[in-house]
C-alpha cells in the first residue's frame, strides 16, 4: 500500500530506526563483556532464572549493558506513539483511500466477539505498542504498513516475507480447496499463502479488529476474496471437518501455551480427514545454547512478550500429537534454529480406522 | 509483563526505570526531527533559488542583533538554572 509520510514522521521513525539498529550492535559487545568475565556455556547455571541473575549481576557495572537497556526500553515503549503520529500527521490524506478499501471489494469482516476478549489478549499490550492492536482507529495500518516499512524492515532488510513462501512450499499438497489462517493480523502471511494456493478460498481469524481491517483493505486492494472473522482461533464455531489446510505462522509466541493446545485441538476438528496443520513458531529452548535462552528472554522482556517462555518450552510435537494429528514433525526449518515448523497431518477415513 | 523475569534482573530492571535516561532519548528525538526540518528547509529554499545554508552560515549579527540574541540566551540559561535550583515556591 502506498503512501508518503510527512517531514515529522519520517524523521521521527528514521531516528527510532537508526537507534535500534545501533542497540543491536550493542549485543555483540555485551558477549564479549560476558566471556570475559568467564560467563559462557560451561559456566552459565542451568536454571534458567538463575541464569539470568547470574547474567545480570556480571553486567551490572557495564556501560554497554546499560547503553543496551536503556535503547531497548526507549524504542519498546516509544515505537507505538511514534507510528500513530507519523500516521496522524497524514491521516487526512490517506483515509479516504483505507476506507474506501475496507468498504469496496470481495473481502468479508465478520466481527463476532467485539470487545469480548479473552484476558490473554488484554493483560499487556502487545509489542509494548501503546493501546495494544486495538490502540488506535487506524492501528493495523499503523503497524502493518507504516512501522513496519520505516521500523521493522530497517531493522530486518531483505525480503522478510520469502520465509513466509517457502515454508509453505513445504506442505505436501498443492491442492487445498480452503485454508484457514489462525492469527491473520494485518494480512502478511494471509498474502503468501494466497499467492502460494491463489485457486484455495481462504479464510482467517484474529481478535484484533483493527489488524483485520487492514488485512481487509490488502485483500480488497488486490482483489482478493478472503473471509476474515474475530474470533479466537481456539473457539472458531466453524463447521467441523471444512478445510483442507490450517496455518499460523509467528503467532504461538503471543498466546499461552495452554491455548496452543487448544488451538491444536480446533485445528485438527475443523480439518477434513486427510488434511493438514502448519504451525511456525519461534525457536524452541532446547534447540538454543545457554546464552540464546537468555538473550531470547531478554528480547522477550524488553519486547513485551509476556508468553514467549512458555512457548518456547512448550513440546509441540507432543501437543500436536495428543492433539490427534499423525506424520508429526517439528523442526527448524532447512536445518536452521528459526524459523520452528511443526506440522501435522489428519489421518484420512481409512487411516483413522487403522489407527483405531 | 513476566514480573518473575523482573524480580531476578533487578540491574536491568533499575536501568530501564530511569526516567531521565527516557527523557533524553526523547527530547533528542524531538531535536533530530527539528534538525531534520531544518535541513529540509534549506534544501527547499535553495532550490527556490535562496541559498538560505550559505547566507545563515556567513550572517555577523549587527550590535542591535547581537544584543536581542543575547538577551534571548540569558533568558534561556536562567529558565535552566531555576529549574536546577527548585521549585520557585521554595526560592
Amino acid at each position: 500500500m502506498d503512501f508518503e509520510l510527512r517531514q515529522q514522521g519520517r524523521a521521527a521513525t528514521a531516528y527510532m530506526s537508526d537507534l535500534a539498529v545501533a542497540a543491536a550492535r550493542l549485543r555483540g559487545k555485551v558477549d564479549a563483556e560476558l566471556a570475559a568475565r568467564g560467563l559462557g556455556e560451561a559456566t552459565l547455571a542451568d536454571d534458567l532464572d538463575e541464569r539470568l541473575r547470574q547474567v545480570d549481576t556480571a553486567l551490572r557495572d557495564s556501560r554497554t549493558n546499560r547503553a543496551l537497556a536503556i535503547l531497548g526500553e526507549w524504542s519498546g515503549t516509544s515505537h507505538g506513539r511514534i507510528g500513530q503520529a507519523a500516521f496522524d500527521e497524514i491521516r487526512p490524506d490517506i483515509e479516504p483511500r483505507l476506507r474506501e478499501l475496507q468498504s469496496t471489494g470481495p473481502c468479508t469482516l465478520e466481527v463476532r466477539l467485539g470487545e469480548r476478549l479473552p484476558s490473554y489478549q488484554t493483560r499487556c499490550w502487545i509489542h509494548r505498542t501503546t493501546g495494544g492492536w486495538d490502540g488506535h482507529p487506524y492501528q493495523g495500518f499503523v503497524h502493518g504498513e507504516l512501522i513496519h516499512r520505516e521500523y521493522v524492515s530497517r531493522n530486518y532488510p531483505g525480503d522478510i516475507f520469502a520465509q513466509r513462501r517457502e515454508v509453505l512450499g513445504t506442505l505436501p499438497r498443492q491442492d487445498y480447496r480452503r485454508i484457514l489462517e489462525f492469527g491473520t493480523s494485518s494480512g502478511h502471511y494471509t498474502m503468501q499463502i494466497q499467492k502460494v494456493f491463489p485457486q484455495a478460498e481462504i479464510w482467517g481469524c484474529d481478535l484484533s479488529i483493527r489488524m483485520l481491517e487492514q488485512a481487509q483493505r490488502v485483500a480488497n486492494e488486490n482483489g482478493w476474496a478472503w473471509k476474515l472473522f474475530q474470533l479466537a482461533a481456539e473457539d472458531t464455531g466453524f463447521e467441523a471437518a471444512s478445510f483442507d489446510l490450517v496455518t499460523s505462522y509467528i503467532v504461538l509466541h503471543e498466546i499461552p501455551a495452554a491455548i496452543t493446545r487448544a488451538q491444536m485441538r480446533e485445528a485438527f476438528r475443523v480439518l477434513r480427514p486427510g488434511g493438514d496443520m502448519l504451525f511456525t513458531d519461534v525457536t524452541p529452548y532446547r534447540a538454543l545454547d545457554k546464552l540464546a535462552v537468555r538473550w531470547a528472554e531478554y528480547g522477550a522482556v524488553h519486547g513485551g512478550e509476556p508468553f514467549w517462555r512458555e512457548a518456547a518450552t512448550l513440546d509441540l510435537a507432543q501437543a500436536a500429537r495428543e492433539a490427534g494429528f499423525v506424520n508429526v514433525r517439528s523442526e527448524g526449518f532447512k536445518g536452521a534454529k528459526y524459523p520452528w515448523v511443526t506440522y501435522g497431518h489428519k489421518p484420512a477415513v481409512g487411516q483413522q480406522e487403522q489407527r483405531a | 509483563m513476566k514480573l518473575d523475569f523482573l524480580d531476578v534482573t533487578p540491574n536491568d530492571t533499575a536501568t530501564r526505570s530511569d526516567p531521565v535516561a527516557q527523557l533524553a532519548l526523547t527530547l533528542a528525538k524531538e531535536l533530530w526531527v527539528l534538525k531534520d526540518r531544518q535541513l529540509v528547509l534549506e534544501a527547499v529554499l535553495t532550490q527556490q533559488g535562496i541559498p538560505v545554508r550559505e547566507l545563515v552560515d556567513r550572517w555577523q549579527p549587527s550590535a542591535a542583533d547581537r544584543e536581542s540574541i543575547d538577551a534571548a540566551r540569558k533568558r534561556f540559561t536562567a529558565e535552566i538554572v531555576a529549574a536546577l535550583e527548585g521549585p520557585g515556591d521554595r526560592r
